[in-house]
């Protein structure tokens, strides 16, 4: 009879769960029969398995189909354009052409360019996941393109997005920042300088920049500028005075033309006033809204994030 | 749980899959569903919102890409294969974002819930999630698909992208580490 | 005595009647991706035990001078208590969602006009019951004539 005289840590989960084969089965019983460390450690795995037996299955909650439905429903009627990339030595041109379930080549789109002229839109396919419609006079780059991540870089132009897709697979970057999608339909457009506006007509886009962010949700928008990042979102029916304001950073007049739903703009404004200026922000919050439980005014004049996430969680039922 | 062997999914719903047949995509998914949402609820630490995306991904991602099944591997380790995928990414991710993401509050399990009436029991699931949790990822995701899916270590070899050998070793040191955690909570023997 | 007596009476049937209640907003407040492209989003407050409250409810509208009604599309998002209404009326026409729900022994109901943005939340209405036909009506018919106010 053969006898391990080394341990038979790695073997003993397969042990426990009858994945040896019979004749190694017996020999590292043998050991652990002999081995008070590996019977202790057997011991051990039984626990762990034991362990996990607490933890009861959860049902997948009705919303998720209703997601994959959706998204389905959107690949299936939308009708595009198939772009069939080819590497080009010299010109900045496409070819288009119609042809049925072609998508971006991850081998032949990553860092080709797209350019359109002053009368013709397309619309590319981005994967299984939503479509851009990229309007005249306009330049942008595929970064990446693969089912974990699709990525363009926009340098100048107008594109309109719509992306059926769980958060954070679809990326725009800009001279002055990058909206992350977080399941929505937006345009954003940027000149040559850099200057952006996005716009977002469903779902909401994080926009951001070198650890700035902006939360656009749909009904909002939001400028950018090179080497600033995202600017102060808001609503596109905001009174055309705070609007103004906010251009022109006229801290009074957003504060007191503000709405309740302008709280997302006032919530943005609070990380990124003058210090002295944040208790005025705080007081028209609080005056337009009720400050949810657990949200301290000593805490969010800190900017302590978790109190901004929760007072943002709770304002965002008022946008 | 109901756990049907792979025999049991026909290779006409596969098919039919494969033409764009809605109804046998939801025969697949609701055969499906609810483990690989436990799965990744508890990968996630309860963070519903997560494994909701997680979830939804793995399905969208079954059903754009299921032409390339070819039936060398056995349905559920190609789709436990997406499952891994789809953890071990969002794990990833969560760790290379600079700034802290507006993520929701993490769901407090049975709150209110009616499979866990017993506070002593919602206790002690919540340790035992929480221990789960503070596995690293490859253990994590070893354990959970070994106890949600009862795969055999070849298939799940398969799934993680390793030999047997590391499955086990994996298997064995991520239970360790649970027993570890949780000894006083769950009692010694011997 | 007896008017001390009603008035406690009438704290404890206020404090009774104002438990349930809805709250609509615009999706991003369900913080749950697959709710983006809902109509609106809601939650309940005021549930003890928001897995076992009630929900439902219809799209009410007039379409070409015909009068419609549809069975809503609520679905529970990731969070307890969150609801999205998804739009599975028809674009043409004037239309409100009309929103009912119980909790234990309380109900809520709400109507709240859709216009050609999406849903006008100034013009929702909250009961603490489910809505009656005379305030649907009553809605419908702001609606049409282009009131959102």
């Amino acid at each position: 009879m053969t006898m391990f005289t080394r341990h038979v840590s790695r073997q003993l989960g397969a042990l426990l769960d009858g994945e040896l084969a019979e004749q190694e089965a017996r020999r590292v019983e043998t050991h652990v029969a002999q081995c008070a460390s590996c019977r202790g450690e057997r011991e051990q795995v039984q626990l762990g398995m034991e362990i996990l037996r607490r933890l009861p299955p959860v049902e997948a909650p009705d919303a998720i189909w209703v997601g994959i439905e959706a998204a389905l429903e959107e690949h299936r009627s939308r009708r595009v354009w198939a772009i069939r990339w080819w590497r080009l030595a010299f010109a900045a041109s496409l070819i288009l052409a119609l042809a049925g379930g072609t998508y971006w080549s991850v081998r032949r789109g990553a860092g080709q360019w797209i350019e359109t002229d002053s009368v013709s839109s397309i619309t590319l396919k981005v994967g299984q996941i939503g479509s851009v419609e990229i309007a005249p006079n306009t330049r942008l780059r595929v970064v990446t393109a693969r089912p974990g991540e699709h990525r363009l870089a926009l340098a100048r132009g107008e594109i309109r997005a719509k992306i059926s897709a769980p958060p954070r697979l679809f990326f725009v970057d800009t001279a002055s920042g990058t909206a992350v999608d977080l399941g929505c339909e937006y345009t954003l457009n940027t000149d040559e300088d850099g200057l952006g506006l996005l716009r977002v007509t469903k779902g909401w886009v994080s926009f951001q920049w070198k650890g700035l962010e902006s939360l656009v949700p749909a009904g909002a928008m939001c400028r950018t500028q090179p080497h600033i990042g995202p600017g102060i979102p808001c609503f596109e029916d905001a009174p055309e005075s705070l609007k103004k304001a906010l251009e022109t950073n006229s801290l009074d007049t957003i504060l007191a033309e503000a709405r309740v739903r302008d709280t997302l703009t006032l919530w943005h404004l609070l990380s990124r006033v003058a210090v002295e200026d944040r208790a005025r922000v705080y007081d028209r919050i609080a005056s337009l809204t009720p400050v949810p439980t657990g949200v301290t005014r000593e805490q969010a004049l800190k900017l302590d994030p978790e109190t901004l996430r929760r007072w943002k969680d709770e304002l965002a039922w008022t946008w | 749980m109901v756990n049907l062997s792979d025999r049991e999914i026909s290779a006409a719903i596969v098919e039919s899959c494969r033409a764009g047949d809605r109804d046998a995509f939801r025969v697949l998914y609701d055969l499906y569903k609810d483990r690989v949402y436990s799965i990744s609820l508890y990968f996630f630490h309860g963070d519903r919102s997560e494994a909701s995306e997680a979830t939804q991904q793995v399905f969208l991602k079954l059903m754009t890409s299921i032409g390339q099944f070819r039936g060398e591997a056995e349905f559920s380790t190609w789709l436990y294969r997406l499952v891994v995928n789809a953890c071990m990414d969002a794990a990833r991710r969560r760790r290379a974002e600079p700034i802290a993401a507006d993520r929701p509050r993490l769901e407090a399990f049975g709150r209110g819930s009616s499979q866990e009436d017993d506070y002593a029991r919602a206790q002690m699931a919540e340790s035992v999630r929480s221990a789960v949790w503070a596995l690293p990822t490859k253990f994590r995701i070893a354990v959970l698909l070994r106890y949600f899916e009862d795969l055999s270590y070849e298939q799940m070899a398969e799934a993680l992208h390793c030999s047997v050998g590391t499955v086990a070793s994996r298997l064995s040191r991520g239970h360790r580490m649970l027993a570890e955690r949780l000894k006083d909570l769950v009692g010694t023997k011997g | 005595m007896l008017r001390l007596g009603i008035a406690v009476c009438a704290v404890v049937a206020l404090a009774l009647g104002q438990g349930f209640t809805f709250t609509i907003g615009n999706p991003v407040a369900s913080q749950d991706f697959q709710a983006k492209s809902a109509a609106f989003v809601f939650r309940t407050e005021g549930c003890a035990d928001p897995a076992k409250s009630q929900i439902g409810g219809t799209a009410e509208g007039v379409v070409k001078g015909a009068r419609r009604s549809i069975s809503l599309k609520v679905v529970a998002t990731s969070r307890p208590g969150v609801y999205a209404v998804y739009q599975n009326w028809p674009g043409e026409g004037d239309w409100v969602v009309n929103l009912k729900g119980t909790c234990a022994n309380a109900s809520a109901g709400a109507v709240v006009p859709i216009g050609p943005k999406g849903f006008v939340r100034e013009s929702a209405k909250f009961f603490p019951r489910a809505a009656t036909d005379a305030e649907i009506e009553t809605s419908l018919k702001a609606i049409a004539q282009g009131g959102s106010k």
